[in-house]
């Protein structure tokens, strides 16, 4: 499988009144996407906004972010989600590069959303904070979740992939300013030089823990609580496959924008054939029972085996009970003699004296760790809010609280926050942009 | 400016060797021994100079710290400082001990140094700052320098960095920090993979940490006669949630009596824990906390009796020092209540 | 907070499906429960047999604070 990913690289973003890339300048027609967005009647009211590194603009709770992204051949860009189903990671797609689709709730936040800054002290803790974003506020008629701290988020999340690659198919017919491509032979089937090299498996571990669906991860549109460990081609990764799931406390989620882009899968493809024979992915899970996550670890080990891995990268999405699946997945690779590199995050509490995974073991050795979910935030009021701040302490977000003996609530009358990384929106970045780390004070 | 007061040994404070170590604690006003060398480059007035045998402190601990605590009030200081202790233990654990309890009392930072071999350290880490020191004497030039250099940014209160660049003991405390370098996790992975697979040493960023045990409590000697009680990190109270329990990090906890009950009914109890699916506890709080079997067990006399409260507060997220602390906070009421025997459901 | 507990002189037994958890953070007496959402009784069996399996691991509990052990001891159920 052969995939070329033309780049144009979008340094500013309008509104007007078409919807055109030229220059470098998007612009968006603001009516006619909000129109398209509401084709789905569960949205019952939505707004656009730009915002910019830099502009004094804080969101809060976002649910999502997505890279706008068109296939010139037609095919859907999220094939089984939000339209037909289609083999992902094959020929040319396009993408619209540093900027991103924003979802965020006109009101009701929770567990799995969070918060952005584009300016000031805030604005390092997310991806986001760095590029130019098309933000889509907006509230649904979906009663039955609204006061749930667990949320689907669903007519939101779907109007957020419709509206990236709606604004993407702008560009269908121009040329893009570069591309990357990635091209892996079949396994059994590279040259002698290849073979030479150690090879090596990237284990990813996305959330699925939920058993009601709706909820986790998806991968060609099916849930990923439904499956046991398989093989993937990391193109497939790249190209729109995998959709992020709502769930997990925000600043360990991977959002859909994550996936699209994923620099540990991209490192991987840049060491192929000169330090490493990159085999490919294993598309594990996240599992809520002993028994599974033991299971998974076994077909994780197994593939690994069977493919011939010398080495692997075990990722997990998430802390607390998924480091047990982490924890499970290393060691067992470990005893089937793949040497293996862990990327995570940690959980030492807000005082950092708390073991940093749930669970621990000697054999692993080698962890990239991303940033810790406890340490304690503040940030000064932001001049604009897309969104509602309240839902910050009010709805049960994952860094949030609505009052403390010590802290007080998260959102102080002021408008400035007290909160916990846990919070940020994709902050931990585990799929590999992370620059945080974790040292012992 | 600022004033700082220094605690040295018999030793150090020119008293005498080992045949000086009983001599009782005394307050100089002014500079002794290693003082002078730290007065170069501390930016705070070493106003004066505690002495004390080892063994004087390590034989009469209360009364020296008493003592020693008498002298230092009214006194005006903004920092203590004791040692450097190098390899000395009695030293050492001396250094750490008093350093506990002036802070303790009188609320200002401690420093001090010894080297990683000194009982001390492990003792006193993680209630204080110890520098790295060496372990003889000759090194008091460089242990003071780096001595100072940490407690100058304390005194002014300039951001401590991680213990690796100041160079003291870690204090079993993690947290993030943005890499001067800017190297993503990615390249990271890319580096300590290549070194993995080519048997090359490399450093992992998340050491796994020695795992602290506790002694079993010995078991009970007749389960028919034993009063149990129920505790759990699962979140379930009662639907109003009275005790206001945070769904995550929690730092409150709650009771909730059962003598009454045959079982949690939905609709009065429910989870309040998120990071799961709660619609199997809601529908049936007795999924966690099974109180309907232990109602039933109770009848049929497998124990003696149930404590009339069930604990509950919630896991995720929650710090391992607030869990303890709650902990501590409950062990009293099943004291009171004579119980024998704990049954704690986790999710 | 089971150490706690522990340390207080209580014999306390720890029912959880995170065996690896446990032994990690140092429980001395474990009871495996099948779920993390649902403990003690799978919703999507029967009522009578998430009865039995309630009221089986909660008795192998019981027994479990009244059993002597050398070692951290997983029951089994």
């Amino acid at each position: 499988m052969r995939l070329e990913i033309g780049n144009f690289y979008v340094r500013d973003i309008v509104l007007g009144s078409d919807l055109v890339y030229e220059n470098g300048t998007l612009t968006i027609n603001k009516e006619e996407a909000l129109k398209f967005i509401c084709e789905d009647d569960r949205i019952t009211e939505a707004d656009i906004y730009i915002a910019k590194p830099g502009d004094k603009i804080r969101m809060c709770p976002v649910k999502e972010a997505i890279e706008p992204r068109v296939r010139p051949d037609g095919r859907s860009v999220f094939p089984g989600y939000e339209g037909e189903l289609a083999q992902a990671g094959d020929g040319v797609t396009y993408a619209l590069k540093n900027c991103s689709v924003l979802v965020v709730g006109r009101h009701w936040g929770g567990f799995q959303d969070g918060i952005i800054d584009m300016s000031g002290e805030g604005q390092k803790y997310t991806l986001f904070g760095e590029l130019n974003n098309i933000v889509l506020v907006a509230d649904t008629n979906e009663e039955f979740e609204k006061r749930e701290q667990q949320k689907k988020n669903d007519a939101l999340r779907r109007a957020g992939h419709r509206l990236a690659e709606y604004i993407a198919a702008t560009v269908k017919d121009l040329q893009p300013e570069d591309a990357e491509v990635y091209e892996l032979e079949p396994m059994i089937r590279r040259t002698e030089d290849v073979e030479k090299l150690p090879s090596v498996v990237y284990v990813m571990q996305p959330q699925s823990q939920m058993e009601e669906m709706g909820y986790n991860t998806l991968v060609y549109g099916w849930d990923m609580n439904h499956m046991v460990p398989t093989v993937m081609h990391p193109n497939e990764i790249l190209d729109g496959a995998v959709i992020s799931g709502s769930f997990m406390p925000v600043s360990s989620k991977w959002s859909t924008y994550d996936y699209q882009n994923c620099p540990n899968i991209k490192a991987l493809y840049q060491e192929h054939g000169k330090t490493i024979n990159f085999l490919g992915i294993v598309m594990s899970n996240l599992n809520v029972a002993l028994e599974q996550k033991e299971r998974a670890a076994l077909f994780v080990a197994q593939l690994a085996k069977t493919l011939g891995a010398d080495g692997a990268v075990v990722a997990e999405e998430g802390y607390g009970n998924p480091d047990a699946d982490f924890i499970g997945c290393y060691v067992a690779l470990e005893d089937a003699g793949v040497k293996t590199v862990g990327v995570t995050n940690e959980c030492t509490g807000r005082d950092g004296q708390s073991q940093p995974l749930v669970t621990l073991d000697e054999k692993c050795d080698a962890i990239v760790s991303c940033g810790n979910v406890s340490e304690l935030i503040k940030l000064p009021p932001m001049d604009i809010v897309l969104g509602e701040l309240e839902a910050l302490g009010r709805d049960g977000l994952s860094g949030g609280w609505a009052d403390d003996e010590l802290l007080g609530p998260s959102v102080k009358p002021d408008g400035s926050i007290i909160m916990e990384n846990n919070a940020m929106f994709c902050g931990d970045r585990v799929c590999g942009w992370s620059t945080k780390t974790m040292k012992e004070f | 400016m600022k004033k700082a007061i220094i605690y040295i040994n018999q030793f150090f404070g020119q008293i005498g060797g080992e045949e000086k170590a009983d001599h009782a604690p005394e307050i100089r006003a002014g500079q002794v021994g290693p003082a002078t060398e730290m007065a170069k480059s501390l930016d705070a007035e070493i106003t004066h100079t505690v002495i004390c045998g080892d063994n004087f402190m390590g034989s009469n601990t209360e009364e020296a710290i008493a003592a020693i605590l008498g002298m230092l009030e009214g006194k005006e200081m903004d920092i203590f400082l004791a040692g450097p202790a190098f390899q000395a233990g009695r030293y050492g654990v001396a250094c750490g001990t008093i350093c506990k309890a002036v802070k303790e009392k009188f609320n200002i930072p401690v420093v001090t140094s010894m080297n990683i071999e000194n009982p001390g350290v492990e003792m006193f880490k993680k209630e204080m700052y110890i520098m790295q020191g060496g372990n003889i004497a000759a090194r008091m030039r460089k242990d003071v320098k780096a001595m100072m250099a940490l407690s100058n940014k304390l005194l002014s209160g300039e951001e401590v960095g991680c213990a690796e660049d100041e160079g003291y003991f870690a204090r079993g405390i993690r947290r993030q920090v943005w890499r001067e370098d800017g190297i993503p996790a990615s390249e990271r992975m890319i580096d300590m993979l290549k070194k993995k697979l080519n048997a090359q040493p490399f450093q992992t960023e998340l050491p796994i940490p020695k795992l602290d045990r506790v002694p079993i409590a010995p078991a009970i000697k007749d389960l028919k006669t034993a009063r149990i009680a129920l505790v759990t990190t699962g979140g379930i109270v009662p639907v109003e949630n009275p005790d206001r329990i945070q769904s995550a990090s929690a730092t409150r906890w709650g009771r909730y009596e059962v003598s009454a009950l045959e079982r949690l009914k939905t609709g009065e109890y429910k989870t309040i824990h998120a990071g799961f699916d709660p619609a199997a506890a809601d529908a049936d709080p007795n999924v966690i906390t099974p109180v309907d079997a232990l109602k039933v067990l109770l009848q049929e006399g497998v124990y003696g009796s149930l404590h009339p409260y069930f604990y509950s507060t919630v896991g995720t997220g929650t710090t391992q020092a607030e869990a303890q602390r709650m902990a501590n906070e409950m062990v009293p009421y099943l004291k009171e209540d004579q119980v024998d025997g704990v049954i704690m459901v986790s999710t | 907070m089971v150490k706690e507990i522990e340390k207080a002189g209580f014999p306390i037994v720890q029912m959880c499906n995170l065996i690896p958890v446990a032994k990690t953070v140092g429980s001395n007496r474990i009871v495996p429960t099948i779920s993390i959402p649902y403990p003690l009784g799978d919703p999507g069996t029967p009522k009578e047999d998430q009865w039995k399996l309630r009221y089986h691991r909660t008795k192998v509990a019981l027994e479990s604070l009244a059993t002597d052990i050398e070692e951290q001891t997983v029951f089994k159920v």
